[in-house]
């Protein structure tokens, strides 16, 4: 006997419950909307939220803070240093390991003059939520405690829309199977 | 094409069943994915090239639900597989001892094997289905035969 013989017989003791017959024959007597237990509806993915975001710990001086941030669903200690609009995250990540993380960025006044990012500016970018495309295909969707997977949210044209409540603040973020964008007026176009 | 959600349960149900079960590794769950499959299948009304097209469809669908369970913080007592397989009658001995030593196997391996060898796909055609790379397929069943080999010993072959 083959391995594949053998293991098709090992499951075939394997069946469905009569539960799910009846809960397939009642589909067809009533219209129902699907709304998985993670808070998902068709194509478009609510994440409800009611925890405080980054928290400020110390000023240990100068340019640097002692921050919380979260990363992938856990809180962590982070250093933050900002300087003329770039940044600095020094934090650990889940394995202990020492990451950093750079960046930075500009913004423009009503006159159309360049400035450097503040450095509540910057928090708030840090604060945002994050998507993960994972190296196994799935899709991940991060905003402070909350994880959620978006892998088979996505519509037929590839793109799934989120919207993150937390408080009366709302987020709206569009995603595609290798990009996201996110607004407070309403979803971007992807 | 488009088959009806009875249909594709007629056709499918015990396939699914047994896919989330191999994750899952629990009855309750593995009923809740494959009512919350069959659900989405019916109210999302999408069109299929065929009908392997569809059963591909399904299996991804329960693959992610399940897993999603599995990480869920929020989790009943159920019934275990162990229990499970006390209830379930096999055909020979040595089919428990594989079904143990499977349902033993970490869970990353225990999904490839299982589509694999109960539903005979191809590595090309698991990467398609799980959305990873053919590469990452390969050492995933290549360890999981590993570690079967060496729960079995003489009872799983060296052949592929």
């Amino acid at each position: 006997m083959t391995n594949k013989e053998k293991y098709q017989r090992a499951f075939s003791v394997l069946h469905a419950s009569d539960d799910c017959v009846k809960e397939i024959n009642d589909m067809k007597k009533t219209k129902r909307v699907y709304i998985p237990k993670l808070a998902a509806v068709c194509a478009i993915v609510v994440l409800v939220l009611g925890l405080a975001s980054i928290t400020y710990a110390a000023d240990i001086g100068g340019i640097q803070r002692n921050i919380q941030i979260w990363f992938r669903g856990d809180q962590t200690d982070a250093v933050l240093e900002v300087q003329d609009g770039s940044y600095t995250l020094t934090y650990e990540d889940e394995d202990g390991n020492i990451r950093e993380q750079s960046g930075g960025g500009v913004a423009y006044d009503m006159f159309g003059r360049e400035r450097a990012l503040t450095e509540e500016e910057i928090i708030e970018h840090l604060d945002s939520p994050e998507v993960e495309f994972r190296e196994d295909g799935s899709v991940w969707v991060y905003y402070h405690s909350q994880t959620l997977e978006i892998t088979d949210q996505f519509d037929e044209d590839g793109v799934c829309y989120v919207q993150l409540k937390d408080g009366d603040e709302v987020l709206y973020m569009t995603v595609t199977e290798d990009s996201y964008s996110m607004s407070s007026h309403g979803y971007l176009a992807p | 094409m488009r088959l009806s959600a009875e249909e594709a349960f007629r056709l499918y149900g015990d396939r699914l069943f047994a896919i989330a079960f191999s994750v899952c590794r629990n009855r309750a769950d593995a009923d809740d994915v494959v009512q919350d499959t069959f659900l989405k299948y019916h109210t999302q009304n999408r069109d299929f090239e065929s009908p392997e097209h569809i059963k591909a469809w399904l299996i991804r669908v329960a693959v992610n639900r399940a897993k999603d369970l599995t990480t869920s913080f929020w989790r009943k007592n159920k019934v275990t597989w162990e229990e499970y397989m006390g209830e379930a009658v096999f055909e020979d001995p040595a089919d428990s001892r594989i079904f143990e030593a499977v349902m033993n196997l970490p869970k990353k391996y225990r999904i490839v094997i299982h589509l694999y060898y109960y539903e005979e796909y191809s590595v090309r055609e698991i990467a398609h289905i799980l959305r990873c790379r053919d590469g990452t397929v390969k050492s995933q069943l290549s360890r999981g035969r590993v570690l079967l080999k060496n729960m079995l010993r003489e009872e799983w072959n060296d052949d592929e």
